[in-house]
């Protein structure tokens, strides 16, 4: 007896569903006779018999599914005896008969779930198991760093999940691995995450929660500050002056120190004192400014006398006198007598724009802030002009604002010319 | 439970929601009387009749516009496309059209529409049947783009691509419409878009693939098991828009991402999956991130696919370069 099996009929499909048989058992049949048709993915074909002889057995009926190489029809074959091998080559071929439309082409093709190229296909049956996440709570500390942290500890052997995080958004820096690395700092508190938080240290040249007297300077300027609160009635005028055209080298204290001379040509009213019992000001000709000075003492302001007469080499050496003698704490009170006008020129810690304090008997006070950047409207376009910004108070009882604006006006005049 | 090849569950998606929605019809060439040129829908005109299953002229810019005609007016059109490559004339209606009617009528007019077309390479066809465009889509304002990995996959995406009120471009890979088979229930349960799919929970490293390539991310997945390696395996499923919840909170664990995609590297989809990870977990990130990607170069001749596409051996290097930085 032989087995045929049912031959994978050429197109890579690895079943086909029995549609009818032709034969039935007993059948005695020829070579290429019809023996049954099948469906595959898609056509309906009929498979020949790959030999003469006596059908023993059919394996399936109408509407089974055969799996490709799984057994067919048994066949007994005159002359044989037993279990004979299959005519192996025969049995080949018989797929090419069994489709003979596949010798033109196409339609073979056609059969393997595609018109182009090849579908792999197989019959295995998988199993997988996929799964939506839904979205968790956050997970309890995980270790978060910057790669570039990573690999710094890496190659310092620093094991990040012991180091508590101090750098942004809770995650280890490279200098908690560096402090890490560095000895037992960064070990010994190991449990005691610290977020990053830089409060500057406590200064300790100061006496906390003690009541202490104001001495020297500071109470000479409760006095002063007190009694001009209570006399002067103080306005303060804000603008600034545009230095974009100045020539290299100049000299910014002493070019404003100009200006408040030119200021105080243009308006004398504002180098003057004013007594306000007695209703009567004196305007100055001489230009005796007082240069409001910060010191760990207090405020102390030095005058640099006649400043209308000097020039720019000589008020730079006076202006580096004063600082000299601040420095050295040598300012006498003679030293501060009499000022006919103030400047304070504050803007070179911070500030823009202040309303400083008239020190009676003198009637005015110019602040000077940073010197800034600042955009600038040009001609209709923009540009970035570097800028003096001032401010200047005045004791509105006996000036006016006209007087003082004018004022202002020759100061920024002055201030911006290009030397 | 029916085990069912991938391109048996498309066309057991199709058939289960035409028979329970009449608005839903089936247009393409080929698609009616020859079955598709993958059999992805045979046996749908037989039963459903002509009206429904459409077979069109060779014209895809037509089959695109015809279909968004009608999604406007009340159908859910199903329109095919033969492959991928074939796809270009009908991008235009796509996304001139399919993916800004909404906007641009401030509501009045949607586009309940499916573009199926096959994607990918590795059946030994012509290089302009094999190419993977979805990041094209994906770029796309207004276009969902889905890939599935899985019969079931397919059959639970198509049915939520069919029923969402908007326009879904759904890639089949090609090299898994007959690969092997699951058991699929036609029970006509969608599974959710916009979601990714983990089809292996790790610690070690995150794999992010969709379409074909997951099938070889999860072999490689598989290999470093066996060498003690656990592997996050994600399958993106909705390429465009991703679920980035799944994939961020993945990485945050693994500290580790490899993204493995067939189609070119240059501004493909790994690209923007890296970008979000790269601004929302720096600091989970242990290594710099890897991409397992096609060459920037057509497709090429099929002999060479199999050297374009990631082998697992290729997604294997990738992962071990991750791994070892």
């Amino acid at each position: 007896m032989r087995t045929f099996n049912l031959p994978d009929l050429g197109e890579g499909l690895q079943e086909a569903e029995i549609v009818s048989w032709h034969v039935k058992e007993g059948d005695v049949v020829k070579v290429d006779q019809p023996l049954l048709s099948v469906e595959t993915a898609k056509a309906v074909v009929d498979v020949p018999s790959p030999w003469a002889g006596k059908i023993a057995k059919l394996h399936g009926k109408n509407g089974d599914i055969i799996p490709t190489h799984s057994a067919l029809v048994d066949f007994d074959i005159a002359g044989e005896g037993g279990a004979a091998a299959p005519a192996k080559k025969k049995e080949e071929a018989a797929p090419q008969k069994a489709a003979p439309e596949a010798q033109k082409g196409t339609p073979i093709a056609e059969d393997s779930g595609t018109v182009v190229g090849n579908v792999p296909t197989s019959n295995a049956v998988v199993a997988e198991t996929a799964i939506i996440r839904k979205k968790q709570k956050q997970e309890p500390q995980r270790v978060k760093a910057l790669p570039s942290v990573r690999i710094l500890a890496k190659q310092m052997g620093v094991d990040l999940s012991g180091i508590p995080p101090t750098g942004k958004n809770d995650t280890v820096s490279a200098e908690d691995v560096r402090n890490a690395a560095g000895g037992s700092r960064g070990a010994a508190t190991p449990s005691a995450p610290q977020a990053r938080w830089d409060i500057p240290a406590k200064r300790t040249d100061v006496k906390y929660g003690v009541a202490e007297p104001l001495r020297g300077p500071r109470r000479a300027m409760h006095a002063s500050m007190t009694r001009s609160r209570s006399e002067v009635a103080e306005c303060t005028l804000f603008d600034d002056a545009d230095i974009h055209n100045w020539m290299p080298g100049q000299d910014i204290t002493v070019r404003i120190v100009r200006a408040i001379v030119a200021g105080c040509r243009a308006e004398p009213e504002l180098n003057a004192w004013y007594d306000g019992e007695k209703l009567e000001r004196t305007i100055h000709e001489r230009v005796d400014l007082a240069m409001a000075v910060d010191t760990p003492d207090g405020l102390i302001v030095p005058i640099l006398r006649r400043v209308e007469s000097k020039n720019a080499q000589q008020l730079r050496d006076d202006l580096n006198r004063i600082k000299e003698a601040t420095r050295a704490r040598s300012v006498s009170p003679a030293d501060m007598k009499d000022p006919t006008i103030t400047l304070s020129n504050f803007g070179m810690m911070a500030g823009r724009y202040a309303t400083p304090v008239v020190v009676p008997p003198q009637v005015a006070i110019l602040g000077t802030g940073g010197l800034r950047h600042d955009v600038v409207p040009v001609m209709g376009g923009i540009e970035v002009h570097k800028r003096v910004p001032l401010s200047i108070t005045f004791d509105h009882r006996c000036i006016t604002g006209g007087t003082a604006c004018r004022w202002l006006a020759a100061v920024i005049k002055d201030l911006e010319k290009a030397q | 439970m029916a085990k069912v090849t991938m391109v048996e569950a498309i066309t057991m998606a199709m058939a289960h929601e035409m028979e329970k929605d009449p608005s839903v019809v089936v247009l393409g060439e080929d698609v009616g009387l020859n079955g598709g040129v993958f059999r992805a829908t045979q046996g749908l005109q037989q039963r459903f009749g002509k009206d429904r299953v459409m077979d069109t002229p060779l014209a895809e810019a037509l089959i695109a516009g015809i279909s968004i005609g009608m999604a406007t007016q009340g159908m859910k059109p199903i329109a095919e496309i033969q492959f991928s490559g074939f796809i270009y004339p009908a991008v235009d209606q796509m996304i001139n059209h399919a993916g800004r009617l909404r906007t641009r009528t401030r509501g009045r007019l949607h586009v309940p529409m499916v573009l199926r077309a096959p994607s990918g390479g590795g059946i030994h066809a012509p290089e302009h049947h094999s190419e993977s465009n979805e990041a094209m889509f994906a770029h796309m304002p207004g276009i969902r783009t889905v890939m599935p990995s899985s019969p079931s996959r397919a059959y639970g995406l198509l049915l939520a691509a069919i029923r969402d009120p908007d326009p879904v471009v759904f890639l089949e890979p090609t090299r898994l419409y007959r690969l092997n088979k699951a058991e699929v229930e036609d029970d006509g349960k969608a599974l959710p878009l916009d979601t990714c799919f983990v089809l292996r929970e790790g610690e070690d490293v995150t794999l992010v693939s969709w379409g074909a390539m997951v099938h070889e991310t999860l072999q490689a997945a598989a290999k470093l098991g066996e060498e003690g390696v656990s592997c996050d395996v994600i399958d993106l499923a909705t390429v465009a828009p991703i679920d980035f919840d799944t994939i961020l909170e993945s990485v945050e664990k693994t500290g580790r991402l490899v993204i493995v995609h067939e189609a070119p590297r240059n501004c493909g989809v790994g690209a923007e999956i890296a970008a979000t990870v790269a601004e929302k977990a720096i600091y989970s990130l242990k290594a710099p991130i890897g991409r397992v990607t096609g060459y920037d170069i057509p497709m090429p001749l099929f002999k060479l696919e199999h050297d374009y596409m990631p082998s697992v051996d290729r997604v294997l290097k990738g992962i071990r370069k991750v791994l070892e930085a």
